[in-house]
């Protein structure tokens, strides 16, 4: 509760983090803010060009299976490699003055989000360019899901940002667990894939039911699984919970540790 | 309610023999991570009621500073607790999250933003902002563009501007120029009257005890004195003067040459030792206001070379502000003949200095005002004052009534 009202007074600190954020993410280079989309577009590439021309997967679309999946995939690794080193960045301002320090994983969990969310345009924008079409009925369904990702995603940033001021490694060991904990989820291939009777365990990574029903509204137009959506939402909320204790814990040394 | 409340407050520092953050390091060097633990605060309880003012001081490392940024919820106690009740800023650092691209203007919403106001609070402080930093037409340039002076006015500007019920000051009264100083010394206690309760850490006694009302003297950790600014001012300077007359190398006052007036290398008369006695003759570096006191000033000279000389004396405040400047050939004095060595004194008496900090230029010019050598800042001292007087020194003065009766 009382972290609560206290972000909720901080609220003009966290908008000018976010709109610092977004103006500044791409300062300096020439495309700017077109970044933004052309990387996930160049990451599509890449991948399509693996999976649907090397390895023939067999899916039909392959590029939007994959594009539905990729952005808030991207979303989400933001949380383990940039995100690890969060507090690392705010040194100086830590070291300097009071804020509550829960402060700086929203605002950056808000501003990738916000990144998520322009991104989705082009997504959309491919879906109507290519004639696929979208089913208005299950659309809305993306809110929850998306209100579900925010959530594990925050949690995750609790976690790494806090973590990595004690142990530096950590933003680097990130990198390869990001590329890991991809290929553990449902992002270049179907839930098809997983052999029969692992998918109860799969389904324990939080990201594989969120994907799944970014994938069920947008390229198979149908209602995402409700039992699965519960059981990202009881992990990510578990996961929140855990990084607010964790990132509590560890705060009261940051001035100390950095 | 009190303000501040702080009860038994206990904090250590780890002093890594060799910090390292690594994993490698953590895991494979148990020995280098070994660390020492360096209590800074041993059991501090302290209430500061709400609209008052108080000093903290301490020689360098007592642990005042820990204390300030405990309050600001910077640092976390070992133990003990501190609550603040009501809005804090702190001017401990400012500017906090000032961005060299960004206008000042844009920089008040970031750096207030800090503080925890809402947009709206902005909006409406904004203009006094800009009013009180004096910045109206650079407001939309970059911040980069400013100069540090123009730098520390916005920031302590926004920082003053928060609406804070506490202000933690930490020896921040160093601001731009001292007009502008003595604005931002004029609205701390404007702040204070309207009821937001202060605390500070300085140096300045001056400063000290003329906007708090009680003076919490910090030694090793723990209060050592606490009360009103003038009972514990005295006896604080007199602590740290007597640790100071223990190492003598440093209370030897060197002589600095001054950049201002070029001179050669080799100079043909040097200051060699500047002291303030008292009338006993025994070196003094604190006194009270109406002591006798003598400047005394030692000289070498080579008097083949050095030409006639006049004295030159100019006594600054802290806050450099002149009090008194004079020389030999204003006086009329005739020019001094130098010898190889000498010792030249001047004798105040009395000397009635307000309490406060001040010093001594000390300068020995040839006849046409060149110098051989000019000592900035010689000799430092502290005047102390039994009666709560203010301004700059004592005027001889009288009181009469009327009788009761006529």
């Amino acid at each position: 509760m009382r972290l609560i009202r206290e972000l909720f007074q901080y609220r003009e600190m966290i908008a000018s983090l976010v709109r610092k954020d977004l103006k500044g993410r791409y300062k300096g280079s020439v495309l700017g803010f077109l970044w933004t989309f052309i990387n996930p577009l160049l990451q599509l590439l890449v991948y399509t060009m693996v999976f649907s021309v090397i390895l023939k997967s067999g899916i039909e679309n392959y590029y939007l299976h994959l594009f539905v999946a990729l952005v808030p995939w991207i979303f989400f690794a933001s949380s383990l490699t940039t995100g690890s080193h969060l507090i690392l960045d705010q040194k100086n301002m830590i070291k300097k003055i009071y804020f509550p320090r829960e402060v700086l994983p929203v605002a950056y969990t808000t501003s990738s989000f916000c990144n998520m969310l322009f991104s989705f345009v082009i997504v959309f924008a491919v879906i109507a360019v290519m004639r696929i079409g979208v089913a208005w009925t299950v659309l809305p369904w993306l809110i929850p899901v998306m209100a579900i990702q925010y959530i594990l995603v925050l949690g995750m940033n609790f976690i790494t940002s806090s973590v990595t001021v004690y142990c530096r490694d950590l933003e680097h060991i990130m990198g390869v667990l990001s590329m890991a904990w991809m290929y553990l989820s449902p992002v270049v291939y179907g839930v098809q894939f997983i052999p029969q009777g692992w998918e109860r365990y799969y389904m324990l990574n939080p990201m594989a039911p969120i994907i799944l029903a970014y994938r069920d509204i947008l390229y198979y137009k149908k209602m995402p699984d409700l039992g699965q959506l519960g059981l990202a939402f009881g992990l990510s909320v578990s996961v929140l919970l855990i990084g607010i204790l964790v990132f509590e814990k560890l705060s009261k040394r940051f001035a100390e540790e950095l | 309610m009190a303000a501040i409340e702080i009860h038994d407050l206990h904090k250590k520092f780890r002093v890594y023999a060799d910090q390292g953050h690594s994993l490698k390091e953590k895991l494979l060097s148990k020995k280098r991570r070994s660390y020492e633990d360096r209590w800074v605060l041993n059991g501090i309880s302290l209430e500061v009621e709400k609209g008052e003012a108080i000093a903290l001081v301490g020689k360098n490392g007592c642990g005042k500073s820990t204390l300030l940024k405990l309050m600001s919820r910077i640092l976390f106690p070992e133990s003990g607790t501190v609550k603040l009740n009501g809005r804090v800023s702190s001017l401990i650092e400012l500017g906090a999250g000032f961005h060299p691209d960004m206008t000042g203007r844009e920089n008040i919403y970031t750096n207030a933003s800090i503080f925890g106001l809402t947009h709206k609070e902005i909006d409406e402080r904004l203009q006094e902002i800009i009013d009180f930093s004096e910045m109206e037409e650079f407001i939309d340039n970059p911040v980069r563009t400013y100069s540090s002076g123009m730098y520390m006015r916005l920031a302590f500007s926004v920082a003053i501007h928060v609406g804070a019920d506490i202000l933690l000051i930490d020896e921040i009264l160093a601001v731009g120029d001292a007009a502008f100083q003595a604005k931002c010394f004029e609205r701390l206690m404007e702040i204070k009257g309207e009821g937001t309760t202060i605390v500070i850490v300085s140096h300045s006694m001056a400063q000290l005890e003329r906007i708090c009302d009680r003076t919490v003297w910090i030694d090793e950790g723990k209060i050592r004195m606490e009360g009103a600014p003038n009972e514990v001012h005295p006896k604080y300077l007199e602590y740290m003067g007597q640790r100071r007359q223990l190492s003598p190398k440093k209370n030897v006052p060197q002589s600095q040459t001054a950049a201002s007036d070029a001179q050669p290398p080799e100079t043909p008369a040097k200051w060699t030792g500047i002291r303030l006695l008292n009338e006993q003759g025994e070196p003094i570096e604190k006194f009270a206001t109406g002591d006798t006191v003598i400047l005394e000033l030692s000289y070498r000279a080579e008097p083949e070379k050095a030409e006639e000389v006049l004295i030159g004396l100019a006594l600054y405040r802290a806050d450099k502000a002149l009090c008194y400047g004079t020389n030999t050939q204003r006086e009329h004095l005739a020019p001094i003949v130098l010898k190889e060595t000498g010792t030249i004194r001047c004798r105040f008496s009395p000397m009635n200095l307000v309490a406060g900090t001040y010093w001594f230029d000390a300068a020995m010019r040839r006849m046409d005002m060149f110098a051989y050598d000019y000592a900035a800042q010689a000799v430092r001292f502290a005047v102390y004052d039994p009666i709560d007087e203010t301004g700059v020194t004592r005027l001889d003065h009288t009181w009469s009534f009327d009788a009761a009766d006529s």
